[in-house]
């Protein structure tokens, strides 16, 4: 009887928060919504049996990933010339698309084809799902030529963002 | 064998699908540089929650590990979209996308 409370409560969270984080005037605001998002998703993840999943999210995204962002925020500095939506024809076009977004993806979920191939009852999980360990097996196994790729992604994107953050190249 | 679900696997799919239009509206109606890239974020995290769902679904492991692959790839997609969007700041003064239009002519 917890779960669909606790689906209520952090969906609820998740959705105001994402709301307030495209609506918001103040970036740093917006930053701090972000947060609630990521944590109230992580706890979904929980509901789903994700932990080190849920653990990622919130030492990965809801932490490293938005210390990025706020450093970011407060260096730049920027003092409201942006305004809050885009001006003109472009925004009712912006909530238009977006709104024709909402529509297909909710027909792809509810119409009969949408749930095709998943069980229609969740079926019964081994003990260790979720775990690190689990995880671990098939990150180093099936994954393994994926996750090497994904480590040199990495090195990239440090020595790139080191290159660009550069003040003489510029 | 633990845990039987109570909450159905189509309102999951149902969060995932109202956090990723937000995601898009923010893209496209913001003007905010920062703004649009948590935007992003949004999005990217509506469809790791679609994964994680459908991977509970299944009982099969695969999808966290997208979903790990697609933690790493925004990290370093954040890490250097920063560093992109602080160069334009140093340059023009500006985090509005609308007033970098170089390639316009």
């Amino acid at each position: 009887m917890l779960e669909p409370l606790l689906f209520a409560m952090f969906s609820g969270v998740a959705i105001g928060c994402a709301l307030g984080v495209v609506f918001h005037k103040n970036s740093v605001h917006c930053a701090l919504l972000l947060v609630g998002v990521l944590l109230s998703l992580a706890g979904i993840f929980i509901l789903l049996h994700a932990q080190f999943v849920a653990a990622l999210q919130v030492i990965v995204y809801a932490g490293a990933i938005m210390v990025l962002f706020l450093f970011v925020v407060m260096l730049l500095n920027v003092k409201g010339e942006v305004p809050l939506l885009t001006p003109g024809a472009a925004k009712g076009f912006g909530f238009f698309f977006a709104l024709l977004i909402l529509v297909e993806l909710l027909w792809t979920v509810l119409s009969p084809g949408g749930q095709e191939g998943a069980p229609s009852e969740a079926v019964g999980l081994p003990r260790d799902f979720g775990s690190p360990a689990a995880l671990g097996r098939l990150l180093y196994t099936t994954w393994l030529y994926p996750f090497e790729i994904t480590s040199i992604l990495l090195l990239v994107a440090v020595v790139g963002a080191v290159v660009l953050a550069k003040r003489k190249f510029f | 064998m633990i845990g039987l679900q109570t909450v159905p696997l189509l309102w999951y799919q149902i969060l995932a699908a109202v956090l990723f239009t937000i995601g898009v509206v923010g893209v496209l109606v913001r003007r905010s540089a920062l703004i649009i890239f948590m935007s992003i974020e949004l999005m990217l995290n509506a469809v790791n929650l679609s994964l994680i769902a459908f991977s509970r679904q299944h009982g099969d492991m695969d999808g966290h590990i997208i979903v790990f692959f697609v933690m790493a790839v925004a990290a370093a997609e954040v890490s250097v979209g920063l560093a992109i969007l602080v160069a334009i700041f140093r340059n023009r003064e500006t985090a509005n996308v609308d007033d970098v239009h170089l390639l316009k002519g």
